[in-house]
């Protein structure tokens, strides 16, 4: 039983191809003598090797051109010898990823994985800061999705801690992650990302930027983009989420607030002194709010998100 | 009370002024019934382990069904929230080939997987070809036929009906090599009816409603190429995007201001401004040509990561627009604009990122990053209104966007079992705006300039503790001050508090957490404003064997905020009022509880229930009765919420054979408003199903 444990986990986590990152703790050296090759492997775990053909990592055994290091079940997991000679166990797994701490996981796969531009920043994630690791979200040998290698679906694989992030796409208006419209990915990069150009660029974190470093909302929403010659400036520096809910909301079109003339309120409240030259200005004094037609302020202020020809939105 | 402008009537009457007559009894038919949100159905069929042909492994799944829906209530609420209709799908399609070798002639790999084909609101389709050391092709289609009836933001006047088309596709070549090839495209297009609506004549008008057919279309083409040399990692990308839009605007039927906005002042003179005639046209056209070039290596001790971006971003643009009806005062109106203009926006971004490791335990990273934006445009603006021209002014706005901040953390795992982290951010921004118009047949000129700066720091410190295997604490806290936000209700003085419990087995999974935020506004704003949220979580997860799965969340998320006010407002004339404040609290708890469980090792039933309910501050109506100022009265109707949205469904999935399964379920919406705030009841309820037949052949 400690032998068929042990092999499991051996392969259990393989496929992040090789381990070998210079930044990782140090292990020995790597000794050709301790490589016994995939072959060896499969004769325990006969489970995982049937399918590894389909795993992406599989391509380091058909490329037949990788060193023993980077090749197959010990790409990850390390040399097998000991392993095998120990007629199995965990403890005699140089990389057994179930017994590993997050950060010596995260080193094994950047040791091929550090590669791709869209982990550039993995090291200063907040779920690399938090201890979430590869493994916490990547199945290496049972993942339920095609691509990525996911644990679950990966709506529910990010449910699985966000929970209050589920509850708000089922609220009445809402991304349509749940109807598979829309992924997480989408507007989110759980690998880390580069640091937001709007707000104060501290927070959010994680955001999977448009190219030009813009908030993600525009890579869908480019109608929105502009340039415009008269920008909302608080759209441009402060981000859709001056307004908006991205993930979902109980107020139509992911609003804030229920009501349009709040929202519009709460920042144009006399911060400056009405005049165009000193910060937000206040609402017109030609508008009377007990008036309906004043509250409704987006049917006059209809091109809110950037216009080109009227600076104060109208058109 | 009222029933608002219907925009639905609107609609309807211009698919009828179009010989719509044919569509508006499709849509008739279609409004008799609705559909789900449950499928498509992800038990499993067919051989787990593929079948295989020569010398591929084929897996293929496809689930075809009907979808049905009865909508009792307001359908543009459901059609906004939920959307599902009548029909025959494609629920679900799914196709892999893998090579059992890795050496398959054109391709190693295929995996095609699509969702909702056959006009679901929501369809997809992923493809990704790969054939390993050569190429690697990834494409992802979507559509999202989007309705939104507008209610909340324009009373009723906006709506749209639209479809959204996107696509993208990615090819790398030499995938697995030290150097590597990437071309790309994107496609993004929206298409369909809308209606928007229109302040013409004079400024103190109303908003009346005009009719749209929404017309844009944004293309985007990228090559890249990734190389691997002396243990540096170079990318470099360019990409062209061009963004098109040509939708045109006329008269959405001939509606009187007096009827959308009846005078509720007391001696107010009735606005009777009515739209009688309108065109407008405002072709534009963008482009945002950009480079991206990423630097990225990593040694034993340290790593490094540059990235530079620079976006150039034009747009050229014109309108023409020509109203005709009655002006305010009643006597006969005309309008005629003419806009014509061009901006520009270039964008430069860098990012500098060094991460130490002194020591195995040990990772320190910091981080530089600049931004600086530039919009720069003139609009060339010509009026004559009622026969009086205007004349041309010609607009120009200057807006300079430049941030730098510097962010260090560090990450120090002191045991197997304890780990801190710390950071420190400094941010400062400069904001500046200048502005001016310019009348040619005058020699003047008038220049507004503004400049604002803010600088935001912020330390954050963190302990993660795992005192036994599965269990997991995490706990956080984040401080920010900032010396002058540009907005009121921007991070100013917060912090943050996090604390989080997961206790992870096979079997069973539970978790808890607790987050708030508090931030008040900076000194020196003229109002006040604060805001203070906080969201508990607890769920678990129970997956005690093959045959039984539980999984239940509880999430309550509270929010208030009180903001300062000044605003114009009176019951006869408008007066600065500056004694008001604009108060809003919510109250959210949601449920979420799902079930799965086999029956005789033939059918599967999945059993859920989600809940979001608002309960606002608990009041029992929107303005409290003892309130008589109408400001106040006002005010007081906006400042919570209440609702409920609540969704159960039943899903049975039953094995007819090794490679086929019948499938039912029924789902049902309802969507309950407590104040009916608009005026208008939008609550809704439905009961929506499918049927469908998943097989593996």
């Amino acid at each position: 039983m400690m032998r068929v444990a042990a092999f499991l986990s051996l392969l259990c986590a393989a496929g992040v191809l090789p381990a070998q990152n210079p930044a990782s703790p140090p292990s020995p050296a790597p000794a050709a003598s301790r490589f016994v090759g995939s072959n060896a492997c499969k004769t325990c775990h006969a489970d995982v090797w049937l399918n590894f053909y389909k795993n992406p990592h599989f391509k380091s055994i058909a490329s037949g051109q990788e060193p023993p290091e980077r090749t197959g079940c010990e790409g990850c997991h390390g040399g097998a010898k000991a392993h095998i000679e120990a007629r199995g166990g965990k403890a005699t797994i140089p990389h057994a990823f179930s017994l590993m701490p997050p950060q010596q996981v995260l080193e094994d796969c950047l040791g091929c994985h550090a590669r791709d531009l869209s982990r550039s920043n993995i090291r200063r994630s907040e779920h690399t800061q938090n201890g979430v690791a590869c493994t916490g979200c990547h199945s290496i040998h049972h993942s339920a999705t095609p691509k990525y290698l996911l644990a679950k679906k990966q709506s529910e694989l990010c449910y699985t801690c966000h929970a209050a992030i589920r509850s708000q796409f089922e609220m009445p208006s809402k991304h349509r992650v749940n109807e598979g419209f829309v992924q997480c990915t989408d507007c989110h990069n759980p690998h880390g990302a580069f640091t937001a150009t709007w707000r104060m660029a501290q927070r959010p974190r994680m955001i999977e930027q448009a190219m030009g470093g813009e908030s993600p909302c525009l890579k869908c929403h480019v109608d929105k983009r502009g340039p415009f010659v008269f920008e909302h400036p608080s759209v441009r520096v402060e981000g859709c989420e001056i307004c908006h809910s991205p993930h979902g909301s109980m107020n139509a079109k992911l609003l804030k607030r229920p009501v349009v003339f709040t929202l519009c309120l709460e920042c144009h409240n006399g911060g400056g002194d009405g005049t165009r030259n000193a910060g937000v200005d206040i609402q017109s004094a030609r508008h009377n709010l007990l008036d309906p037609k004043y509250q409704k302020c987006t049917t006059c202020h209809v091109r809110l998100h950037g216009s080109n020809s009227d600076q104060y939105f109208l058109r | 009370m009222r029933k608002p402008f219907d925009i639905r009537e609107v609609l309807w009457g211009r698919l009828a002024t179009c010989g719509g007559w044919s569509i508006r009894l499709l849509l008739a038919c279609a409004s008799l019934s609705a559909q789900q949100v449950v499928a498509p159905t992800p038990e499993p069929v067919g051989p787990a382990r593929g079948e295989n042909s020569g010398n591929y492994n084929i897996t293929q799944s496809f689930e075809i069904g009907y979808r049905w829906s009865l909508v009792n209530g307001d359908l543009g609420e459901y059609r906004s929230d939920v959307n599902y209709r009548n029909g025959l799908r494609l629920l679900a399609g799914s196709i892999t080939i893998n090579s059992k070798d890795g050496h398959g002639h054109y391709f190693d790999s295929i995996a095609l997987n699509t969702l909702g084909l056959g006009n679901d609101p929501y369809q997809s389709a992923s493809l990704r070809i790969e054939k390993n050391r050569l190429y690697r092709y990834d494409m992802l289609w979507r559509l999202n036929d989007y309705y939104n009836p507008g209610l909340t933001v324009a009373g009723g006047l906006h709506a749209m009906d639209t479809i959204r088309r996107m696509q993208d596709h990615e090819i790398t070549l030499l995938p697995q090599s030290h150097f590597r090839v990437r071309a790309g495209y994107s496609r993004d297009t929206q298409t369909g009816p809308a209606l928007s609506s229109a302040l013409e004549f004079d400024a103190t008008g109303s908003g009346l409603p005009i009719f749209s057919n929404v017309r844009r279309e944004w293309n985007e083409y990228r090559v890249g190429a990734d190389a691997d040399f002396a243990g540096f990692k170079f990318t470099i990308l360019h990409r062209w995007d061009f963004y098109k839009e040509d939708t045109p605007y006329s008269l959405a039927g001939v509606v009187a201001a007096s009827a959308l906005n009846p005078p509720l002042i007391p001696g107010a003179i009735t606005d009777a401004t009515v739209l009688q005639g309108f065109q407008r046209s405002e072709p534009n056209h963008g482009r945002n040509p950009g480079w991206l070039g990423n630097l990225f290596s990593s040694r034993k001790r340290w790593a490094l990561n540059a990235r530079i971006n620079y976006t150039s971003g034009r747009n050229d643009f014109a309108l023409t627009e020509a109203a005709t009806g009655t002006g305010r005062l009643g006597g006969a109106a005309s309008r005629q604009i003419a806009v014509l203009g061009d901006a520009e926006r270039p964008m430069l971004n860098g990012e500098f990122t060094v991460s130490l490791f002194p020591t195995a335990r040990l990772t320190v990273v910091n981080s530089t990053a600049v931004s600086n934006l530039r919009i720069i445009g003139p609009s060339t603006y010509s009026e004559i209104n009622t026969g009086t021209d205007l004349g041309t002014s010609v607009f120009f706005r200057y807006l300079r966007d430049r941030l730098v901040t510097n962010t260090t953390t560090a990450n120090y795992r002191v045991t197997d079992w304890i780990a801190f982290f710390a950071g420190y951010a400094y941010t400062d921004r400069l904001v500046r705006t200048e502005e001016g118009f310019a009348i040619p047949a005058f020699a003047s000129t008038t220049n507004d300039a503004y400049e604002t700066s803010n600088r935001l720091q912020t330390g954050r410190a963190g302990v993660r503790i795992k005192p036994v295997k599965p269990l997991t604490v995490t706990l956080n806290g984040e401080i920010g001050r900032a010396n002058n936000p540009l907005t009121p209700i921007s991070d100013g003085n917060y912090h943050t508090l996090g604390g989080r419990v997961d206790y992870r087995v096979k079997k069973l999974q539970l978790s808890t957490s607790y987050g708030q935020v508090y931030n008040v506004g900076a000194p020196g704003l003229v109002t006040t404003y604060s805001s203070h949220s906080r969201s508990y979580t607890a769920s678990a997860s129970l997956a005690p064997n093959s045959w039984f799965a539980l999984d239940a969340s509880y999430v309550k998320m509270h929010l208030d905020t009180v903001t300062g006010l000044q605003f114009f407002a009176g019951p006869i004339r408008p007066q600065l009022q500056s004694d008001y404040s604009s108060f809003y609290i919510s109250n959210i708890h949601a449920v979420n509880f799902g079930s799965r469980f086999e029956i005789a090792k033939r059918a599967d039933v999945y059993v859920g229930y989600s809940i979001t309910k608002d309960t606002g501050d608990g009041r029992a109506t929107a303005a409290p009765a003892n309130v008589t100022d109408p400001i106040q009265s006002l005010l007081s109707g906006a400042q919570t919420f209440p609702l409920t949205y609540q969704s159960p469904l039943v899903r049975v999935s039953v094995r007819i054979s090794a490679k086929v399964r019948w499938n039912a379920a029924w789902q049902f919406y309802n969507y309950g408003e407590t104040f009916h705030l608009f005026g208008y009841d939008q609550n809704f309820n439905a009961h929506t199903g499918y049927t469908s037949i998943l097989w593996a052949f």
